[in-house]
């Protein structure tokens, strides 16, 4: 190495003139946002102007690594994509796997804080500390699959590329960015913001390598944890079948989204036994000890179980085939699944209640129809026909009138990624009404809230006993407290929820294990209460922007009607729905462990601390 | 010069391998100190669209062709274990990474010269072994 290498360097890369410039992050802000989704917020906060819009050159564009992240911890090949969202207006933030992240890290750049608007399409190259904007009308129109496969066969095959598809050039409000066949930066729109920016690609090649303080400790600790992780039960399932082993709890619970949320059960043939009939083999991300990701037998990767209720169930399509067929297609597109399956599935229910007709939209919705489905997506990605207004996402609510938000599912603008229908778990909706990013599980699922633990498990979890009556609205802001925070961590540190304490498992790596990581990867002490505070601050921090974008508070902090006013219609969870006075007695007490007011909105000392925090960088 | 040694081996099982990377990762960090899959003497060769990966790992041939055709004669088989090392002696003229039928051995750039596997010597077993998440390395005697 030449030299000791600084812990974060970050490019500041201005498309409209052509500069880049390396700025440090000094380590009092690291020790205070760590790294990742921390300090993109941290610097989100300091580069946007308020107001902004975000398909405009003033929208600011972030890829940060983890503290973590390339290290030999395990599944520590995770970064973090953040913008303002063009989908709801609010924070724009997307946690991606694969290999990118790492990469950078080989080349010496920790984060790249993009800004302005390149003249014509332009891609970024990285080599060990150099940038490179360089013309990319050699690829702008390809496919994600197309763009990647040509940067490798013109660079090199070692060269790491995430990149947007049609749909981000397009500026489809929720295009993702894309590394691979599969790994996706997938919510909230940030592949439109690449695609405003001119931005086709980031493609990087990293020889320097990262210096890790103890090589030893750190092959010793990887070990250790590897053992631990794969002694979980949760963890030997995904590795077999990956995440659609959800699929049927759900089901038989009669709580996964199908037809638009009208209906909560169906077919079994989108369960785990049988995607995983169309799978050849098994993958895993940088470093990972899980290898959830499917290679399918239809020439992509996947379906996660998000994309087989999205693509599947909520639009009515039962044939397992068909379903991943769809989700290649959107994969290759470059659209966020969450989003797509959400939008078309409510098209399917505005043509039905008569806001769209067969004349308007071009053609007749109906749920079930593969073949209308799939030249939706083609539609929504091109911007052709229905597909051109649906492309603007949840904003259409202002062109079909107020009331048709209510079966939108969606919350802040962000239609729900998860395709559990949370009426049954208070916990979850709980989770999801106040999700930083809109209607989302990876912000705070509450998930061993499902699990009936007992009074003593959940004290040493959480601090305090947790009802485990999962349809009880008691105590769970305490649960949906705790999981919002350590997610922000592990967040930060570049880590894959999949291993981190309290998301499948109320075992898992927990901030003890984060300290110890840290410690040897970095030197860096934290206690457990710094990693704390931190994914506190970062929690703030968001609120903080989204107050100051689009003045979000209590009222925003909320649910579709459909999810308070119409109960559950089948199996056990039947009858389920959200009582709105309880909800709000969940929301007093949520606020009142965030130290925020009754009105969701930040004491004005810690809105000064941030402002400080702020200045405190050149 | 034909040997006929018994010699315990690294074996892949490119079915078993999920493209982590965490062999080459370990295997930097055993002989260079720093996280870099690069300068791992083992490397993954994977294409996500091609829809392959497998492990690129030094076989310690009987008949080393690295060997024959280092012009400074630092690598060398050691007569008793059968495993194969450069020396510092390197000049990094790349001879050997031509000549290698598996690609395995390496190159170094920042230091200028080749790196290949020396099997863990001073380790109980390989580190790329230990740390595969499946199993997908194993260390083992076998009859060819």
């Amino acid at each position: 190495m030449e030299g000791k290498k600084a812990l974060c360097v970050n490019a500041v890369i201005n498309l409209s003139d052509s500069t880049v410039d390396l700025v440090e992050t000094p380590e009092n802000i690291i020790r205070k946002f760590i790294g990742g989704r921390g300090l993109n917020m941290y610097y989100l906060y300091k580069y946007l102007k308020p107001q902004a819009d975000p398909l405009s050159p003033d929208n600011v564009l972030i890829l940060g690594t983890g503290l973590l992240t390339g290290t030999l911890s395990p599944n520590s090949g995770r970064h973090n994509v953040t913008c303002k969202s063009p989908e709801s207006g609010i924070i724009g933030d997307a946690n991606i796997g694969g290999f990118l992240g790492p990469e950078m890290r080989f080349a010496g750049i920790d984060r790249l804080i993009i800004l302005g608007k390149a003249e014509k399409p332009v891609y970024l190259y990285i080599e060990d500390g150099n940038i490179e904007i360089r013309d990319a009308k050699d690829y702008w129109g390809l496919l994600c699959s197309e763009t990647e496969a040509r940067f490798k066969y013109n660079l090199g095959s070692d060269v790491e590329v995430q990149s947007i598809g049609p749909a981000g050039e397009n500026l489809v409000r929720f295009a993702c960015t894309r590394y691979g066949a599969k790994n996706a930066a997938g919510r909230t729109g940030t592949g439109a913001v690449w695609g405003s920016k001119n931005l086709k690609a980031v493609v990087v090649r990293g020889t320097r390598g990262l210096p890790v303080e103890d090589p030893q400790g750190m092959i010793d600790k990887y070990i250790e944890l590897r053992d631990y992780l794969q002694e979980s039960k949760v963890i030997k399932v995904l590795g077999r079948v990956g995440t659609p082993l959800l699929y049927d709890v759900s089901n038989y619970l009669g709580a996964i989204r199908t037809h638009n949320s009208q209906q909560t059960v169906f077919f079994d043939s989108l369960n785990a036994e049988e995607v995983h009939k169309h799978v050849d083999k098994m993958l895993g991300c940088y470093g990972c000890v899980v290898h959830c990701r499917h290679r399918n037998t239809h020439g992509g990767e996947g379906p996660e179980y998000t994309t087989e209720v999205l693509l599947g169930a909520n639009i009515g399509v039962a044939d397992t085939g068909r379903m991943i067929d769809l989700n290649n297609i959107v994969n290759d597109l470059g659209l966020d699944v969450s989003s797509t399956g959400t939008y078309i599935a409510w098209a399917i229910e505005l043509f039905e209640k008569g806001y769209l007709t067969e004349e308007s939209a071009g053609r007749i919705l109906r749920f079930g129809d593969y073949n209308m489905a799939r030249q939706l997506i083609f539609d929504i990605a091109y911007r052709r026909g229905l597909g051109d207004i649906l492309a603007e996402g949840s904003k259409l609510v202002e062109k079909f009138g107020p009331e048709t938000a209510d079966f939108l599912i969606a919350i802040k603008g962000l239609p729900q990624s998860d395709p559990h229908d949370v009426r049954y778990l208070k916990g979850f909706a709980l989770g999801i009404a106040t999700s930083s990013r809109g209607a989302d599980h990876l912000r705070s699922r509450p998930t061993l809230e499902i699990l009936d633990l007992p009074a003593s498990l959940t004290t040493q979890i959480y601090g305090e006993p947790v009802d485990p009556n999962p349809t009880s609205y008691q105590s769970k802001s305490r649960v949906v407290y705790f999981s919002e925070t350590i997610y922000a961590v592990v967040d930060c540190m570049g880590i894959c929820k999949f291993i981190c304490h309290g998301f499948n498992s109320p075992r898992n790596l927990n901030y003890d294990h984060f300290r110890e990581l840290t410690k040897l990867a970095t030197g860096l002490d934290f206690s457990k209460e710094d990693l704390h505070n931190a994914g506190r601050l970062v929690i703030d921090q968001e609120r903080l922007i989204n107050y100051r974008e689009k003045g979000i508070t209590r009222k925003d902090d909320t649910l579709p009607a459909r999810y308070f006013d119409e109960p559950m219609p089948s199996a056990r969870a039947k009858g389920s729905h959200i009582n709105r006075e309880q909800f709000e007695m969940m929301l007093d007490e949520y606020y009142e462990l965030c130290g925020w007011d009754q009105e969701g909105i930040l004491p004005r000392e810690r809105i000064d601390q941030l402002d400080q925090l702020k200045d405190l960088t050149e | 010069m034909k040997l006929t040694l018994k010699q315990k081996q690294i074996y892949s099982r490119p079915d078993l391998c999920i493209g982590c990377r965490i062999c080459a990762n370990a295997c930097a960090l055993v002989h260079e100190g720093e996280a870099n899959p690069r300068l791992g003497r083992i490397n993954i060769r994977q294409n996500l669209f091609e829809r392959y990966e497998y492990q690129e790992l030094c076989r310690h041939c009987d008949d080393p062709p690295c060997l024959d055709a280092c012009m400074v004669g630092c690598i060398e088989k050691d007569q008793e274990t059968g495993i194969v090392t450069n020396d510092d002696r390197c000049v990094g003229c790349w001879m050997c990474v031509m000549v290698c039928p598996y690609g395995s051995m390496k190159r170094n750039l920042k230091e200028q010269v080749a790196v290949k596997c020396d099997q863990c010597r001073d380790r109980n077993r390989p580190v790329c072994v230990e740390v595969c998440p499946t199993g997908a390395l194993v260390f083992e005697e076998r009859e060819d």
